[in-house]
């Protein structure tokens, strides 16, 4: 008896060590938001791979086809989306209906050309809506030089029309109108925000010519007019996200820093008013907005450790914000470059 | 009366000394029983370190490999440097450990890290792989061919040689080791600084042939890396302005990253966390230095983190020996590194 008393200290010590270890538990999948934020209409949030649909408090995933290790969605004026689907060596945009069902497969950029010529695949990344519902705005690697001639694989800008596929190839895209050439060797140009007056909005990553490569907010008023910088290398703001007003733009700028902050600012013709920040010090990313007034969704890690989380920010537009509330549990581990969709329905 | 007396009196020494036996018996068991749930218990606590036990003996300051090849013993020092205010240098050295290397590694990151626990600061020279210098064999080469040549004593050598440094201690990681701990740790959260785009990356550790390449995207902004990711980011560099130097801050980046991690690690993971590294991690520190340095990682705030990054003028391409190479300028070098790395007179 005292014998079995002393094996089972011993066992007791070894187990109480590894209860003491932290434990880095695989991310929980979204089931349901915090109880005291119940936003109206649908928000559609990514996590590995999948899609989910938050209502009130309840959550649902989106029937997608499987596999795919990250998704992008924005909302239609009729409910449906667009939606990117990434996979390990390209990405696809899909059309598909408020439950996840493919209406149409609108890029085909998986080459299927095996490993020796896999750089004739492509990314297509940042879909947005064009101002009056007819085109898309993306951001794409193309065009490139052929396989084995360059290490050149930038974003260019994009846009095409909405509800036809569309070509991606090493010259361009078909049937599609380029936006912009990107700074080589940086990332290139991402994040369209089409605006109403037709010009677009977008992130800039450029080489500074001393030793760093940093984003501004650019403007361009066609797809053949000069980009105008609205903010500065320093502020290194990127992630432009336009209110239902037309004129408040959110975005994250880290200064150059290693956190950042999320600000916002008021676009007035061709010029950016001064930037008022919302949240200081965090690891914010990826803000939108709802899509009829002024509230603000980013999605944020609320210490270095922590997981990403789906965040909010009642009347950011205004003078006074409300406090910022964490929409989505602690233990989710959401796809923060994945901004949030917000639907009104 | 006194045969009484002498009967009463042996009665009470013989009561006494059984007595006494019987007292004696009592502790003898007692102790054994206490010895047997001690024993017990630190059986139980040394079976739960005992994978890092091993990896200790194995890649810590017990074993020191020499120049020469010969192995010397290093005494087990009871974490003088770390447990005092004394600043001190780390060399961290990471390699590309697959198998097209055999053994055989070249060091793709030298980063020399200065450590000053009394005002909390950390300083992070990065030194680029292809920096052309005297080798410790006496012969010019990349800088990075040091440990190939000599393993971390040539590489310490060479370093204190070429940049009049003097070098504490050093750690070395391989690229699986990264990726494990990464994981084991749960990730990290970082603000990627642009998108890190890679058409010719290497596919070295998917089991395939390690001469394969695959296509990479690391998406801007904040986000939670998982090991794997966490590698591509810091190793990429094919569609990189700055190429090498770029990565090298980047790799930066992760460690501040880490940094925040060891806050939230205790003792009772360091089993998992030395399992995991298994042959991909050597140091000649103790086991006490290295568990003494963690509390003062996690100690150090973000703003007391210098980050160096040897870029033009103080470097600059050259076509020398069969190869590109960095040249450098010591002129230039020399006194920027004695401000934030002096040597102590």
């Amino acid at each position: 008896m005292l014998i079995c008393l002393m094996l089972a200290s011993g066992l007791v010590a070894n187990r109480t060590l590894a209860v003491l270890q932290t434990h880095t538990t695989a991310a929980t999948i979204i089931t349901t938001t915090s109880p005291q934020v119940k936003l109206p209409g649908t928000i559609y949030v990514s996590q590995e791979g999948s899609i989910y649909a938050i209502s009130g408090a309840k959550v649902r995933r989106l029937g997608l086809p499987s596999g795919g290790d990250w998704t992008q969605p924005r909302v239609l004026a009729d409910g449906s989306l667009i939606v990117i689907r990434r996979f390990d060596e390209y990405s696809d945009l899909y059309h598909v209906t408020s439950s996840g069902h493919v209406i149409a497969q609108m890029t085909a950029n998986d080459q299927m050309s095996g490993k020796a010529t896999l750089q004739l695949d492509h990314w297509i990344l940042w879909p947005a809506i064009g101002p009056d519902g007819t085109s898309v705005f993306f951001a794409t690697d193309a065009p490139k030089p052929a396989p084995n001639m360059s290490y050149e694989v930038d974003f260019s800008l994009w846009s095409a029309p909405l509800g036809a596929a569309f070509n991606i190839g090493d010259t361009g895209v078909t049937g599609g109108t380029r936006w912009s050439v990107p700074d080589l060797y940086t990332g290139g140009d991402i994040e369209a925000v089409p605006l109403r007056d037709g010009s677009l909005l977008y992130s800039s990553y450029a080489n500074t010519g001393k030793g760093t490569v940093v984003t501004v907010l650019g403007l361009q008023t066609s797809p053949t007019s000069p980009m105008k910088a609205l903010t500065t290398p320093q502020q290194d703001c990127g992630a432009p996200a336009v209110a239902a007003d037309g004129v408040t733009v959110a975005m994250v700028c880290t200064n150059a820093g290693q956190t950042a902050d999320l600000e916002t600012a008021t676009l007035a013709g061709d010029a950016l008013g001064p930037l008022h920040v919302l949240v200081a010090n965090c690891l914010c990313n990826s803000p939108s907005w709802s899509s009829t007034g002024n509230n603000l969704l980013y999605m944020n890690a609320s210490n270095p450790d922590g997981n990403f989380g789906l965040w909010y920010l009642a009347n950011a537009t205004g003078a006074h914000p409300g406090a910022a509330r964490r929409v989505s549990d602690s233990s989710v581990d959401l796809d923060a470059t994945s901004a949030a969709a917000w639907s009104s329905r | 009366m006194s045969r009484t007396y002498d009967l009463s009196g042996r009665r009470r020494v013989r009561r006494r000394r059984a007595s006494l036996k019987t007292g004696r018996r009592r502790i003898t068991r007692g102790s054994l029983i206490a010895a047997g749930f001690l024993f017990s218990i630190l059986t139980g606590v040394l079976l739960y370190f005992l994978p890092a036990l091993q990896v200790a003996l194995r890649d810590t300051g017990q074993v020191n490999t020499s120049l020469g090849g010969t192995a010397q013993l290093k005494p087990v020092s009871a974490s003088e440097h770390l447990s005092t205010t004394s600043p001190f240098t780390l060399l961290l050295l990471g390699s590309d450990s697959d198998s097209k290397f055999n053994g055989d590694y070249l060091t793709q990151s030298m980063i020399l890290t200065r450590v000053d626990p009394a005002t909390k600061h950390v300083t992070m020279l990065s030194i680029p792989r292809d920096l052309w210098v005297r080798l410790c064999t006496g012969s010019n080469g990349k800088i990075d061919q040091a440990f190939l040549h000599g393993g971390a004593q040539c590489a310490i050598q060479t370093v204190e040689r070429d940049l009049k440094v003097h070098v504490d201690y050093y750690a070395w990681i391989g690229l699986q080791g990264l990726v494990s701990v990464l994981n084991e740790l749960g990730g990290v959260n970082v603000i990627a600084n642009n998108p890190v785009m890679d058409d010719y990356y290497p596919a070295d550790l998917s089991g395939g042939s390690p001469y394969d390449y695959e296509r990479i995207l690391v998406l801007p902004g904040a986000q939670h890396m998982s090991g794997t990711l966490a590698l591509e980011y810091v190793r990429a560099r094919h569609d990189d302005a700055y190429g090498d130097f770029a990565r090298s801050q980047r790799q930066q980046q992760i460690l501040i990253a880490l940094r925040a991690k060891t806050k939230y690690t205790s003792i009772a993971d360091i089993p998992t966390l030395a399992t995991s590294l298994g042959s991909n991690f050597q140091t000649d520190m103790s086991i006490g230095e290295v568990s003494g340095l963690l509390p003062i990682a996690g100690s150090v705030p973000l703003n007391a983190i210098t980050q160096v990054v040897l870029l033009p003028p103080y470097t600059s391409s050259v076509y020398v020996g069969g190869q590109d190479a960095l040249m450098p300028n010591w002129a230039l070098i020399r006194p920027e590194v004695a401000k934030y790395f002096p040597v102590a007179s």
